[in-house]
C-alpha cells in the first residue's frame, strides 16, 4: 500500500507531465515527427534523381537491336523524355574498342553503354560500361525491359501464344494462409507485419523518451538542490517509487492514445480493411502488450532514474545512459531481423532474454502463433527483472542523489550496490 | 526527557570522518544551536538527524524513540542549499510541501495564504518561482518548512544569504515558534547569531563535539577569566604579560582572558599605569565567537567579521 507520501510525490510528476503543453507536443507530435523523418528516409533511398540519363543500348545483331528499341521506346521513362537511349549494333570482338571510342562521351553526357551480347539469349549476361558503373536506377529500371526483350527473343522460335509468353513472363505470388490451433485455415494479410512494426517502433520510442525525461528530471531535483528539502520529508525509495510510477502512469496513458486508432479497428467494425493489410489481433493482445509496456517502463525508468542520480552534468550523464539505451536500441533492431522470418533463432532468444524481452516478445507474438504460455514465460522475466533491478537502483539513486563532486567510476557506484542498509 | 537525543553519532565517508562520536540533548520548548565553523560537521549531522544520511553509527532518540516517519511528519527543514522547482508556482509549490507532511486541502491552502500575506507575497501567488528574486524564493522555502506547524524546526545555516529585513523577520518567526513551544534547532557559523537566538549550543569542530550545554552557564563558565575593554592608547604592554593567557582582538574591542578570576583589579591598574584611555570596562563577559577561539584556536574569518 503506497503512503500518502508516494502518492504525493505520484500527483505530482502526473500534474508536471501529464498536464503540460510537452505532454501534448510529445503525444501528437512526435510521432508524427518521427514518421515524417522515416518518410523522409525513405523517400531518400528511393529518390533517384535521374532525369537526362542517357544509355546507349549496344547488341551483337542488328534484329535484337530493334527488338529493343521497339519494346524500350514503350517505357514510360522514355516517352516521358527524362531519358534517352540511342542503339547500336557492334560485333561481340570490337565492343572492346567501340567502348574505347566512346571513352570521352562516357566521361561527359553519356550515362553508360549496356552491351547485349548473343550468348545473352542464352546465360542472360549482360554488360554494362560506364564512368559510375553502381548506378542502382539503371539496373532498377532496364533490368525487366532488357529481360523481356530477351525472353520475346528466345521464344520468338517456338511459336508460343502472346498468353503464354505472358505467362512465362509473370513471377510467382505467394498468397499467404495462416494454419493455427483454434481457427480455420485463412488467408493472411500484411497487417500484423505492419503491427509488429508499429508496436516495436511505439516501445522504443516511448521507453527512450520517458526515460530520458525522467533522467533529466532527476538531474534537475539534484542539482537544483530540491531534493534535499523532499528527503526531509520522504525517504529515497518513497522518491524514486513516486517518481517512476508517476511517469509510468504518463507513458501508459500516452501509449494508450497512441493505440486508441487500433482499439477502434479492434473493438468496432467501424473501419473496413481491404484483405491485403487483414490482421488477427485481439483486444486480449493489447491487454497483454500494455502491461509488458508498464512493467518495462517500470525497468526502464529506474535505470533511467539511477543515471540522472549518478551524474550532475547533462553531458556526462548523456555518455553514462548509453548502456541503457543500447538495452533499448539493440532489441529493437532486432525485430527488424523478424520481417524476414519472424521465428529466426535471434529474435526466439532475444524473446526471453532480460530487457530484450520486453520489445521482441510483443512483436514475435504478433507474427508468430504461439501458446499464450510464452509471453507470461516473458512477463515473468519481466517482473523478475524489475524485482532485481528496482533495489539496485534505489541503492544508487540513495547514494548519487546527494553526492556532488566529480564523477563516481563504476568501482564506486558498485560500492554503493553493495553497501548495506 | 529531551526532546532530541543524539548519542555517539558518527559518520564515515570512505576514509574520512565527517562526525566523531557526536552527542547532545537538545531540550524541549529551545532554541538549540549547532555551531561551527564551516566544515565542522554541523550539516552531516543535521542530515543524519533528518534520516537523510544513515548514521555509521550511534543513535538519535526524538523524545526517547528512534526517529522514523512520524517524526518526518512532524520536523520542518530547511537545507543549507535551498531548492525548488523553479517551474513550479508559488502556492502549487507550498502546498505540494504540505501534502508531502500530511496537510492539505483547505486547511493548507488557508494556512499557506496567511503566511504568504505575513511574507508579503501575495500578489505573487500564483507566479513561477523562477520569476521571483532571490530573497522571495527563500521566503518561499521558509513558509513551506513551517507550513504544517512542525513540533521540530530544523534550520541549516538559516540567516546565510538573507539581506536584513528577512533576518529580522526569521529571527522573529523562531522567537514566535519558541513560544508556541516548539523545539527550534538551527546550525550556524556565524556566531553572534548562536548568541542571541540560543538557549542551548552544541559547538562542533573538526567533526567533535567539543562543547554543549545550557548557553548562559557554559557563557558564566567561561566569563570568570574574563574581561571585555573598549579602549583608546596601545595596550601592547599586555603582550606576554604573566596575568594574560590571551587576547582576542575584535577591532572596536578586545576580549581579554586572565589566568585567574582574582587578577581583574590587578589589570584595571596595568591600564591606568599604561595611560590607556578606558571607555568601558565589563569583567565577567565572554562572547560565544571568544569562547569558540578559546577551544577551537583561529576562527573562521566570517566569524571575525562579524563578530
Amino acid at each position: 500500500m503506497p503512503s500518502y507520501r508516494i502518492l504525493s510525490v505520484i500527483k505530482r510528476e502526473l500534474r508536471e507531465k501529464l498536464m503540460s503543453k510537452s505532454f501534448i507536443f510529445m503525444t501528437i507530435l512526435m510521432p508524427a515527427i518521427m514518421l515524417i523523418i522515416m518518410g523522409f528516409q525513405a523517400l531518400m533511398v528511393l529518390y533517384q534523381g535521374d532525369k537526362g540519363t542517357k544509355i546507349e543500348v549496344v547488341t551483337e545483331s542488328a534484329i535484337l537491336t530493334e527488338e529493343c528499341r521497339k519494346v524500350f521506346s514503350e517505357l514510360e521513362f522514355i516517352k516521358e523524355g527524362s531519358w534517352t537511349i540511342t542503339y547500336n549494333t557492334v560485333p561481340l570482338k570490337e565492343i572492346k574498342g567501340y567502348v574505347d571510342s566512346k571513352k570521352s562521351e562516357l566521361l561527359k553526357e553519356l550515362t553508360g553503354i549496356i552491351f547485349i551480347p548473343d550468348k545473352a539469349l542464352i546465360d542472360k549476361n549482360v554488360e554494362y560500361y560506364a564512368n559510375i558503373p553502381n548506378k542502382l536506377s539503371v539496373f532498377e529500371k532496364m533490368n525487366g525491359p532488357v529481360n523481356n526483350v530477351l525472353i520475346d527473343q528466345y521464344f520468338k522460335e517456338k511459336t508460343l501464344s502472346p498468353e503464354e509468353l505472358n505467362f512465362v513472363r509473370r513471377s510467382v505470388k505467394f498468397n499467404n494462409f495462416k494454419v493455427s490451433k483454434e481457427d480455420k485455415i485463412e488467408e493472411q494479410g500484411i497487417g500484423n507485419m505492419i503491427f509488429s512494426f508499429v508496436f516495436a517502433f511505439l516501445l522504443y520510442l516511448s521507453l527512450i523518451m520517458t526515460g530520458t525525461m525522467t533522467m533529466s528530471s532527476v538531474m534537475e531535483e539534484k542539482t537544483s538542490k530540491v531534493v534535499e528539502v523532499l528527503l526531509s520529508s520522504v525517504s529515497s525509495k518513497e522518491l524514486m517509487a513516486g517518481k517512476i510510477i508517476g511517469s509510468t502512469i504518463t507513458a501508459l496513458v500516452q501509449m494508450i492514445i497512441w493505440l486508441s486508432p487500433m482499439i477502434i479497428l479492434i473493438a468496432t467494425s467501424w473501419i473496413t480493411l481491404p484483405v491485403k493489410f487483414k490482421f488477427d489481433i485481439g483486444l486480449g493482445y493489447l491487454v497483454y502488450f500494455l502491461f509488458n509496456f508498464s512493467i518495462g517502463m517500470l525497468i526502464f525508468q529506474g535505470l533511467f532514474a539511477m543515471v540522472g542520480a549518478i551524474f550532475n552534468d547533462p553531458q556526462e550523464a548523456q555518455q553514462g545512459v548509453f548502456p541503457v539505451i543500447f538495452l533499448i536500441m539493440i532489441p529493437f533492431f532486432i525485430t527488424f531481423s523478424m520481417l524476414r522470418n519472424p521465428d529466426n533463432q535471434l529474435a526466439v532468444v532475444a524473446s526471453y532474454f532480460p530487457f530484450a524481452t520486453i520489445i521482441v516478445m510483443p512483436c514475435r507474438y504478433t507474427l508468430v502463433d504461439m501458446s499464450f504460455i510464452y509471453p507470461l514465460i516473458s512477463c515473468l522475466i519481466n517482473i523478475a527483472t524489475l524485482a532485481i533491478i528496482i533495489p539496485v537502483a534505489g541503492k544508487v539513486y540513495r547514494v548519487g542523489i546527494l553526492r556532488t563532486g566529480t564523477k563516481p567510476g563504476l568501482k564506486e557506484v558498485m560500492r554503493w550496490v553493495k553497501a548495506k542498509g | 526527557m529531551p526532546a532530541l537525543e543524539v548519542r555517539k553519532l558518527t559518520k564515515m565517508f570512505d576514509l574520512l570522518k565527517a562526525v566523531d562520536t557526536a552527542s547532545f540533548e537538545v531540550p524541549e520548548g529551545s532554541i538549540f544551536g549547532l555551531i561551527g565553523r564551516n566544515g565542522a560537521g554541523k550539516t552531516t549531522t543535521i542530515r543524519m538527524l533528518m534520516n537523510i544520511y544513515m548514521p555509521t553509527s550511534g543513535e538519535i532518540l526524538f523524545r526517547g524513540r528512534p526517529v522514523d516517519h512520524e517524526f518526518r511528519a512532524r520536523v520542518g527543514y530547511l537545507p543549507e542549499e535551498r531548492g525548488l522547482y523553479k517551474k513550479m508556482k508559488v502556492l502549487e509549490t507550498i502546498l505540494f510541501f504540505a501534502e508531502l507532511k500530511g496537510l492539505k486541502g483547505k486547511d493548507a491552502t488557508k494556512k499557506a495564504k496567511e503566511y504568504l500575506e505575513r511574507f508579503e507575497l501575495t500578489g505573487r501567488i500564483n507566479s513561477k518561482l523562477e520569476t521571483l528574486s532571490k530573497g522571495n524564493q527563500q521566503k518561499v522555502q521558509f513558509i513551506s518548512t513551517i507550513i504544517h506547524d512542525p513540533d521540530f524546526i530544523v534550520l541549516d545555516e538559516p540567516f546565510s544569504g538573507l539581506d536584513p529585513i528577512n533576518t529580522n523577520l526569521l529571527k522573529e518567526i523562531i522567537l514566535e515558534k519558541k513560544r508556541d513551544g516548539k523545539v527550534i534547532i538551527f546550525s550556524t557559523h556565524l556566531m553572534d547569531f548562536a548568541e542571541r537566538l540560543c538557549d542551548n549550543i552544541a559547538m562542533i569542530d573538526k567533526g567533535k563535539i567539543i562543547l554543549n550545554g545550557d548557553l548562559n552557564t557554559i557563557k558564566a563558565d567561561f566569563s570568570k577569566n574574563n574581561v571585555k575593554l573598549t579602549y583608546e592608547g596601545d595596550i601592547f604592554f599586555l603582550d606576554n604579560h604573566p596575568i594574560i593567557d590571551h587576547i582576542s582582538d575584535f577591532g572596536n574591542s578586545v576580549g581579554i582572558s586572565l589566568n585567574n578570576p582574582g587578577q581583574t583589579q590587578e589589570l584595571l591598574r596595568l591600564l591606568i599605569e599604561h595611560n590607556v584611555k578606558i571607555i568601558s570596562f565589563d569583567s565577567a563577559n565572554i562572547s560565544l565567537n571568544e569562547i569558540f577561539i578559546k577551544l577551537a584556536g583561529s576562527p573562521a574569518k566570517e566569524d571575525l567579521n562579524l563578530a
